[in-house]
């Protein structure tokens, strides 16, 4: 009987039943996704950043059971501020608190089962889908990858299984210990207390040095070498946690004292924001620090990525190198745009290759020099040789020139000899094409066509050109697996963190209904009370994300500066876009299921 | 000369029209109240009060027939306008304090006024006036929590009151009040009643009652009732609804 009863209490709240049903499957897939690559060995060690990598995926599986620990907990908190008062009411009226707990804990473990089965169907799927994705557009290839993968499943069945058990438990609990009366009246902010002004300003200053601190620690790398990342770190969270704690706090109250706080109901806005933010102090800090982590990981991850066509062509001024090109070369070299191409008469006489010196004057040839002082220390350069230095065998540009002929010859001496001289000598001569190509991105299509056609001609000595067409792929591959971790722990996590809030916040809304009536009998527009709401959940999810961002402009002077990527901010402002994209879409389903929950539905039939 | 602020002609309201089991709560109420009056609505539980009261409030709509406050019919406001109308013309008075635990009491007092957009200039001397009246003055800064339940039922009154609406509307107002502050809390309202206020009160205490000048009784949807207070005192006119309400409610 109590059974049917609470069966209809489920039926009456199917929506926000959804909500919850929704969340637990996205956070079960997620998880799944994260451990289908992290338990995958063989994957993960077959990349060429295999160790580290799994250093970073064991790290990454801690955080995010953490994440997951905190995420069944404010889902479940959500699943108790809807079922709290039918449950108390039985209470009062009599049913044994035994009974409404064995209830709670069934209806915990069947929302628990239902969504994690689901969830980890939806998870090998949701697998399938972006390492195709992934795949096609990044041009990655995945050994040993699959998207169903055993141990996984079961890890994530276990996992959510034993925390909805614990769940379930501790709901059972909450109703044995606390009175059905407590239960039936909606959670008030009877705790609200006016922090001390004297504190906030302690705080809310220590905040803000420490948060200068870190980021200054994270910029001065090239000084505090390793010791930056601990004193980053350090200061960061603790910064974070008081800027929460009391710097927002402060502003608010700041926003109060001025006229905008008597406009509308800005008043209750500000004021609702402020004590929701030093409410949730511990959640925004943490959204914000693990989204400046998840940020950074696809930042840094893509940015190697996009750094691969600068370092290719560093390492190696000519795309392509060929001696006496085919005719069927010239025809795919010819589908190559934005090309330089020179060419320069070559002969060959016993152990010298000969080469006409004014050929060099009139086009000197590049190599790529490393730049060992200055602002650039660090990074690879293209330089125009001169004759002098291309003739010294000691000089690098010597060194890079011989790499450009045929791997047959690359042993052998070169000389640069005047008309009169090259003309003298009986030998044929062959024609050396240097092939330069600014975007090998763009061109790689094109150009891929023509390595094939030189490992066609030449079989594998093609490999041993100096080409930097060959470093970019080999570079490809290598930091391809890095994208892809990067980017797939960095959507799981924001993914994670993002529900988490909406969840958080989501809980909260069942006690604010009587303010929002009370609020619209006083005379308050629908679209008044829609817009506070909005401004309110736009503070929760807005201010974590506005630091997290600070934090990772930051963080990236650590990669600049230490010269491990070149483009970071342009990468930065692309993955910033999509991240946030991303999590404004958790923040209008949270406003949209927040204003269904509190705001009271006009009735204007007539 | 007496101006009507309220006036309902016919006033009927189908709760579930077009689903199987309509059920009607209002069959049919006319009535008027005169401005300055101070006027009760009793009934049994379940007679339509709330149901009534929300009309007059603006925050429901009858199914037929129509109200005017203050001259305005507000049957055909849209819900803006309705939100509007609440701000400035009406005040309320519920039976949870319904005071924003957030905010200050002269903040929660501020409320309506800033909703209209009052210059801030001259919000502050109406909060301070309000308060006065119901004599919380000293209060002003502390947040509900630090009220009693006397005080923040007063607080409720002058957010009522700040906006010097043209009625102010309670739904048992004393209900979640003891003896002491219900009395007091209704000796506050006599006296903005006699201030010139119109007040309507839905309840059905009889002591709360008592502090009406005149009486509505309702019973299944239709006002069945209505007595006067006239010049008896408030112990005879409290004797008179007890036998009313003996007889009335059989
Ligand atoms: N939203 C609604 N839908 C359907 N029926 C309703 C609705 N609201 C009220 N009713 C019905 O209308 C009738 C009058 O309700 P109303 O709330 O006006 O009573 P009341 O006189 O205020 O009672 P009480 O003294 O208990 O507050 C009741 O029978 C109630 O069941
Ligand atoms: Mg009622």
């Amino acid at each position: 009987m109590l059974f049917k009863i609470s069966l209809s209490g489920v039926k009456a709240r199917w929506k926000d039943y959804l909500v919850l049903f929704s969340g637990m499957i996205m956070a079960s897939a997620i998880f799944y996704m994260f451990e289908a690559i992290a338990l995958n060995n063989k994957f993960v060690l077959s990349t060429t950043v295999g160790q580290n990598a799994k250093a970073v995926f064991v790290f990454g599986s801690i955080l995010l059971v953490m994440i997951t620990l905190v995420y069944v907990f404010y889902a479940n908190n959500f699943l108790m501020s809807m079922r709290k008062h039918d449950y108390g009411l039985f209470m009062m009226l009599g049913a044994k608190s035994k009974k409404i707990s064995s209830l709670i804990t069934l209806e915990t473990l069947v929302v628990g089962l239902i969504s994690t089965v689901v969830g980890t169907i939806v998870g090998v799927g949701l697998t399938q889908l972006v390492s195709g994705v992934l795949v096609n557009s990044l041009a990655i290839p995945l050994k040993y990858f699959t998207p169903f993968y055993l141990p996984a499943v079961w890890t994530t069945l276990l996992l959510f299984m034993v925390l909805f058990v614990i769940a379930g438990f501790m709901n059972a609990r909450t109703f044995i210990k606390t009175p059905a009366l407590q239960l039936l009246r909606s959670e008030s902010l009877s705790d609200w207390k006016q922090p001390k002004t004297s504190r906030l300003v302690i705080q809310a200053i220590l905040g803000i040095v420490l948060l200068a601190v870190g980021y200054y620690a994270m910029y001065d790398i090239r000084h505090l070498l390793v010791t930056a990342i601990p004193i980053g770190l350090i200061t960061i969270v603790f910064g974070t946690y008081f800027v929460f704690n009391s710097f927002f706090v402060m502003l608010l109250q700041w926003l109060q004292r001025s006229s905008f706080n008597q406009k509308g109901i800005n008043s209750f806005t500000i004021a609702q924001l402020k004590f929701r933010i030093s409410d949730y102090t511990k959640i925004l800090s943490v959204v914000s620090l693990l989204f400046a982590l998840a940020l950074g990981a696809i930042t840094v991850g893509v940015g190697f990525q996009n750094d691969i066509p600068e370092l290719a062509n560093g390492s190696n001024a000519y795309a392509i190198v060929n001696t006496n090109p085919s005719s069927k070369m010239t025809k795919l070299i010819d589908q190559v745009d934005g090309k330089t191409v020179s060419n320069y008469q070559q002969k060959i006489a016993g152990k010298t290759v000969y080469y006409r010196i004014d050929q060099f004057k009139e086009k000197p040839i590049f190599y790529s020099s490393f730049v060992m002082k200055g602002k650039d220390a660090g990074t690879a350069k293209v330089e125009k040789s001169s004759t002098t230095q291309l003739a010294n065998p000691n000089s690098e540009a010597n060194r890079q020139f011989k790499m450009l002929q045929n791997p047959t010859i690359q042993g052998l001496r070169v000389r640069f000899v005047s008309d009169a001289t090259f003309n003298q000598l009986g030998q044929s001569t062959n024609q050396l094409q240097l092939v330069r190509v600014h975007d090998l991105n763009g061109q790689y299509h094109a150009l891929k066509a023509v390595h094939a056609q030189q490992k066609a001609e030449m079989g594998a000595q093609a490999e041993a050109l100096g080409e930097s067409f060959i470093t970019y792929t080999t570079m490809k591959s290598m930091f391809a697996s890095m994208e892809f971790m990067g980017i797939f722990l960095g959507i799981a996590f924001l993914a994670m963190l993002a529900s988490c809030l909406m969840f958080k916040i989501l809980s909260g809304a069942d006690s604010d209904k009587i303010r929002f009536e009370m609020l619209n009998k006083i005379g308050t527009r629908k679209q008044t009370l829609r817009k506070s709401i909005r401004l309110q959940i736009l503070g929760l999810f807005g201010l974590p994300a506005i630091l997290g961002l600070i934090d990772v402009a930051f963080g990236l002077q650590m990669f600049i500066r230490s010269g491990l990527l070149y483009h970071a901010y342009g990468t930065f402002a692309y993955s910033a876009i999509g991240f946030v994209v991303l999590y404004l879409i958790y923040f209008g389903i949270t406003v949209l299921i927040y204003q269904k929950i509190v705001i009271p539905e006009t009735s204007t039939e007539k | 000369m007496t101006e009507e602020i309220v006036k309902t002609q016919n006033l009927r309201k189908i709760y579930d029209q077009h689903s199987e089991k309509p059920y009607e709560a209002l069959k049919g109420i006319s009535f008027t109240v005169d401005k300055g009056d101070f006027v009760g609505i009793m009934g049994a539980s379940g007679s339509g009060k709330t149901t009534l009261l929300n009309i007059l409030a603006t925050l429901d709509k009858p199914t037929s027939g129509t109200v005017e406050i203050d001259g305005n019919d507000v049957t055909d406001l849209t819900p803006n306008q309705m939100s509007d109308f609440r701000s400035k013309k009406l005040g309320f008075i519920f039976q949870d304090f319904n005071l924003l635990e957030t905010l200050t009491a002269s903040e929660n007092i501020a409320l309506p006024l800033s909703l209209q957009n009052t210059q801030s200039s001259t919000i502050e001397p109406r909060v301070q006036q309000a308060a006065a009246t119901l004599g919380i003055a000293d209060l002003l800064s502390k947040y509900p929590t630090q009220l009693s339940g006397g005080q923040k039922q007063r607080v409720a009154a002058a957010r009522a009151l700040v906006s010097n609406p043209s009625i102010i509307f309670g739904d048992e107002p004393t209900g979640a009040l003891d003896s002491t502050n219900a009395r007091e809390l209704l000796e506050t309202l006599t006296h903005i009643n006699e201030q010139g206020v119109s007040v309507l009160l839905v309840t059905h205490d009889p002591f709360s009652a008592s502090f009406c000048k005149r009486i509505m009784f309702i019973k299944d949807g239709k006002i069945g009732d209505e007595i006067q207070a006239g010049n008896r005192s408030r112990n005879e006119f409290y004797q008179e609804i007890l036998e009313k309400l003996g007889t009335f409610e059989q």
